[in-house]
């Protein structure tokens, strides 16, 4: 009987082996990561798939240096302003449509919504104006919405708001912000989703 | 049979019973013994039932005794890649370009998903069922988004199967997927080692490896494999001709399959394609190695935390919140 | 016997056959069925061959279903063949000595069942040489899949080749040497022990199912199972017992009956730990049995099921235990045969598709087998009744017509 008792005990010993080797503590993989603090360099990986959006250096830089964002000005319609706003009184045939009749703006908080010249500068209307008086292109607009949504900002220069184009590696290229929000009415509209669950059983 | 073919097989048998097998040479000549085997059958025996022709057949019987894909060197690797090339070209007619790139240096994946920022569109979804040619006859999805209650964050108290206008007031929105687990319950389970990690994190299955038992399925704690229950059907036109052996190639019927975080985009530098599709960029991913990173700062910056921590499974996906 | 010196191994197996296409009209009839049941069973099984498992009721949520049930029930019932082993070789209860060969011949035939259920719910059966060690990979000692994969067929070597060697001796007309056999007799009671252990480990090591990953798991797997498999073999020996001249002694039965009532209760105790587990405190872990038990969200096709089990192996422990009709076989074959079947229900179909329920994210599916499943479980069944009875017959044959020779010499 002893014999037998013997073996399951050999048994039993092995089957904790098997488990032990789970992990006995707190160790993780993070530790590794977090203390992986060697540069690696994005651009040595051979990146299969080159980005064709339009893109300009951005004026700001982030952890991992300089960086480019996607153009704005191509994708407007009508630009430049000033081939319309000279500085004299404007004068449209097609009145309605070019007054900007379309735009919705629903940009703020209830109460306190913005109006035009508060981002558009008021003379030089091919530029945005910020607070400050400043003139900002319209392809680096996140200079003048990081000045309200700065955490926002903080979080688009580190990469945990917004996207990158494309690929993970190679240089980094990322959304403006005015690519995903139109910035007139900048909160996602409702829609329905892309598809669906179906019921599993 | 003719005689020079009787000769080739007598010298196969030799060759069989001379070599001191190891595994490899063992598969190896198996194979090539029943490539020859079934050339002759097709040469006159059998007649096919569905037209193979006797090329078709000698590339399945190699396919049939190929090795498990860790144990492949590159140039078996190479050759069973070009196997299945040929395979879908002659039975389907598809031009695919099947690759089998091996992980990146110094790249680990890495995964956060931002439960603020995610408003439910599952532009994502879709995304992943064109991309790694998801069965669209039962509609297999990878990726599955919860839409929850405020103040509870499982979700299993969430709904999985919402159809409405979205985002919804006061609710928010939850994706999961295969959570590329470091210490992963799946492999450990698997009885052939058909589903392993692969040194850049990323969990995946050999598909022709696998005998469909399910038990990886079973030890999952997400919820994060499927199984072909029957054959995939995809139409022609759909197919994504870009694959990788170990990602969206097309899945033989009765193997499991997962999300590989896109593994034919991401080793070639690419985003995952849900993550692309991400209308929100509530999805990131990077290299978890890269201190510089992404994902880095994402863990760094932000309070994250994981689904079901508590199992120590150590998955590479993060919530979390702006 | 004067033929003595023709007899060989060649003889053992042709002998062995022919016996077994002998036999009265209602012993061909019932053959004729079972392989009809089998027939059937292949039949099912091609539509399976062809369409994949999308025929059978499973989906991504209930991935395992009858097949595997069935396999873990039956694990138990192979297992249970140590109860006649342990008496007859370690206690030498010459009663038992001389039924262990049929409690050996069950074993044999439930782990077929088992190794059949394992190979008709693959989803890739001929890729199943990945699984022999050498050739495939083996993902051991990791996956407790791959110590189930070695140790149902050790175990299935072990029962088929020790009374093999017993029974070619006795054939032959010598004794068997039990100093040869006996080590294998041991290592097959360790081994029955551990083969229910395995099978048990195999949900119980995972996490990711709360409602499996549970330290009781393994003991009520044994208490079930040694209650389950001396039931049925006690109503095989009644068969036997009627409707052969191998009489089987009265306190076998009686000492069956023993071991019958102390594990179901065992069982049943070990079952009221985990319902009061689940249910004084439920937690997210429990909503398994509450899936069980009470039903979820719409879904209960699982509620009458339980209860009913629950109810027969109540009645049935009750009445083994206190035994109203004095040993009246009327009152306890019956008994045995619903305690049998009130396990089979609770530890197949009760124990793992509630497992699977709800899913790791909290969705409730209900599940129902499809007529496949239940045609190619029938047709498995049927070849583990064929495969028994093929072995008992030659035992008995063997052991009455040739087994007392070496006595009398």
């Amino acid at each position: 009987m002893t014999k037998i008792f013997n073996n399951c005990l050999i048994v039993l010993c092995c089957a904790i082996g098997v488990g032990g080797q789970a992990q006995a503590s707190e160790k993780s993989f993070l530790d590794e990561v977090n203390m992986s603090n060697e540069k690696f360099d994005n651009r040595s990986v051979p990146v299969d798939k080159l980005v064709i959006q339009e893109s300009v250096l951005a004026k700001e830089e982030n952890q991992d240096g300089p960086f480019r964002v996607l153009t704005r000005k191509k994708l407007i319609g009508r630009f430049k302003c000033s081939s319309c706003h000279t500085g004299k009184a404007v004068t449209a045939n097609q009145g309605l449509e070019l007054t900007h009749s379309d735009i919705a703006l629903k940009h703020g908080q209830e109460g306190q919504a913005l109006s035009c010249i508060d981002c558009h500068h008021v003379e030089e209307r091919n530029f945005l104006e910020d607070k400050k008086g400043r003139k900002i292109d319209f392809d680096h607009s996140y200079q003048l919405c990081g000045q309200c949504h700065f955490r926002q900002k903080r979080d688009w220069l580190g990469g945990a708001h917004g996207k990158r184009v494309a690929n993970w590696a190679g240089e980094r290229v990322v959304f403006n912000c005015t690519t995903c929000h139109n910035p007139h009415s900048p909160r996602f509209e409702k829609r329905f989703p892309a598809t669906y669950s179906v019921p599993l059983d | 049979m003719s005689s020079d073919k009787k000769d080739q097989n007598e010298k196969i048998c030799s060759q069989l019973l001379a070599s001191k097998s190891n595994r490899r040479d063992f598969i190896k000549t198996m194979s090539i013994a029943a490539a020859a085997g079934s050339a002759a059958l097709t040469a006159g025996c059998i007649p096919s039932a569905n037209a193979a022709s006797s090329e078709e057949m000698k590339l399945r019987w190699q396919e049939f005794f190929k090795e498990n894909y860790r144990m492949m060197t590159q140039e078996e690797k190479d050759e069973t890649v070009a196997r299945l090339e040929r395979l879908a070209k002659l039975r389907n007619n598809l031009d695919l370009q099947m690759s089998s790139l091996p992980p990146i240096e110094g790249v680990l994946y890495g995964y956060a998903f931002n439960i603020t920022r995610c408003e439910g569109f599952m532009e994502c979804v879709s995304a992943c069922v064109k991309e790694n040619n998801l069965d669209r006859k039962t509609d297999t999805q990878y990726i599955r988004i919860f839409e929850m209650e405020p103040g509870k964050l499982d979700p299993s108290t969430g709904d999985g199967q919402y159809y409405h206008e979205v985002p919804v007031e006061n609710k928010f929105y939850m994706g999961t997927q295969c959570f590329h687990c470091e210490n992963a319950p799946c492999t450990k389970a698997c009885p052939t080692k058909a589903t392993w990690m692969e040194p850049d994190g990323i969990v995946v299955v050999d598909y022709d490896w696998c005998i469909g038992c399910r038990y990886c399925q079973a030890a999952c704690p997400y919820y994060g494999r499927r199984f072909n229950w029957g054959q995939a059907e995809i139409p022609k036109e759909e197919i994504t001709l870009k694959q990788h052996y170990l990602g969206n190639r097309l899945r033989p019927k009765g193997k499991m399959e997962k999300c590989t975080f896109c593994i034919q985009r991401t080793r070639k530098g690419r985003l995952p394609a849900c993550v692309e599709a991400c209308p929100t960029g509530a999805r990131v991913f990077g290299n978890l190695l890269d201190p510089d990173s992404e994902i880095r700062f994402v863990l760094k910056n932000k309070k994250v935390f994981r689904m079901k921590e508590e199992i120590g499974t150590d998955p590479k996906f993060w919530y979390f919140i702006d | 016997m004067q033929a003595q010196q023709k007899k060989n191994l060649i003889t053992f197996v042709s002998d062995v056959i022919r016996w077994n296409l002998r036999g009265g009209f209602g012993f061909q009839l019932f053959r004729i069925v079972l392989f009809g049941i089998m027939g059937l069973g292949i039949y099912a099984y091609s539509f399976q061959a062809r369409y994949g498992l999308s025929v059978t009721g499973m989906n991504d949520v209930v991935s395992w279903g009858f097949y595997i049930s069935n396999f873990t029930f039956l694990v138990g019932v192979a297992a249970a063949a140590v109860m006649l082993i342990l008496p007859a070789y370690i206690f030498h209860d010459p009663g038992f000595h001389r039924v262990v060969i049929i409690g050996e011949g069950v074993a044999v035939g439930a782990i077929i069942m088992c190794l059949s259920f394992i190979l008709v719910d693959l989803g890739g059966p001929l890729q199943a040489w990945h699984l022999i060690p050498g050739i495939g990979l083996f993902n051991f000692p990791s996956s407790i899949l791959a110590w189930d994969v070695l140790v149902l067929n050790g175990y299935l070597l072990l029962n088929a080749l020790v009374p093999a060697y017993i029974l070619y001796s006795h054939y032959m007309g010598r004794k068997a040497d039990e100093r040869k056999y006996r080590p294998f007799v041991f290592l097959s009671i360790f081994w029955a022990f551990s083969i229910h252990m395995v099978t048990a480990f195999l949900y119980q090591g995972l996490p990711a199912r709360p409602f499996w990953n549970n330290p009781l798991m393994g003991p009520r797997f044994l208490a079930s199972a040694f209650a389950a498999g001396p039931a049925l073999i006690t109503l095989i020996l009644a068969v036997i017992h009627s409707s052969t001249t191998y009489k089987i002694e009265r306190n076998v039965f009686n000492k069956l009956r023993l071991i019958i009532v102390i594990s179901a209760i065992i069982n049943l105790l070990m079952l009221f730990s985990e319902i009061f587990k689940e249910f004084y405190f439920p937690t997210h872990h429990s909503s398994s049995a509450i899936y069980l038990f009470f039903g979820m969200d719409g879904h209960n096709s699982l509620v009458p099921w339980i209860w009913t089990s629950v109810c027969v192996n109540l009645m049935a422990t009750l009445v083994l235990a206190f035994n109203p009709g004095k040993n009246n076989p009327k009152v306890l074959l019956p008994a045995c045969f619903f305690l049998f079947v009130a396990i089979w229900m609770e530890k197949g179909i009760g124990l793992i598709v509630p497992g699977l329920i709800p899913s790791p994210l909290g969705e409730v599916v209900d599940y129902l087998p499809t007529w496949v499943e239940l045609c190619v479980t029938l047709g498995i069944f049927a070849l583990g009744v064929t495969v028994v009875t093929w072995l008992v017959r030659a035992a008995l044959i063997i052991e009455q017509d040739y087994g007392d020779i070496p006595d009398a010499k």
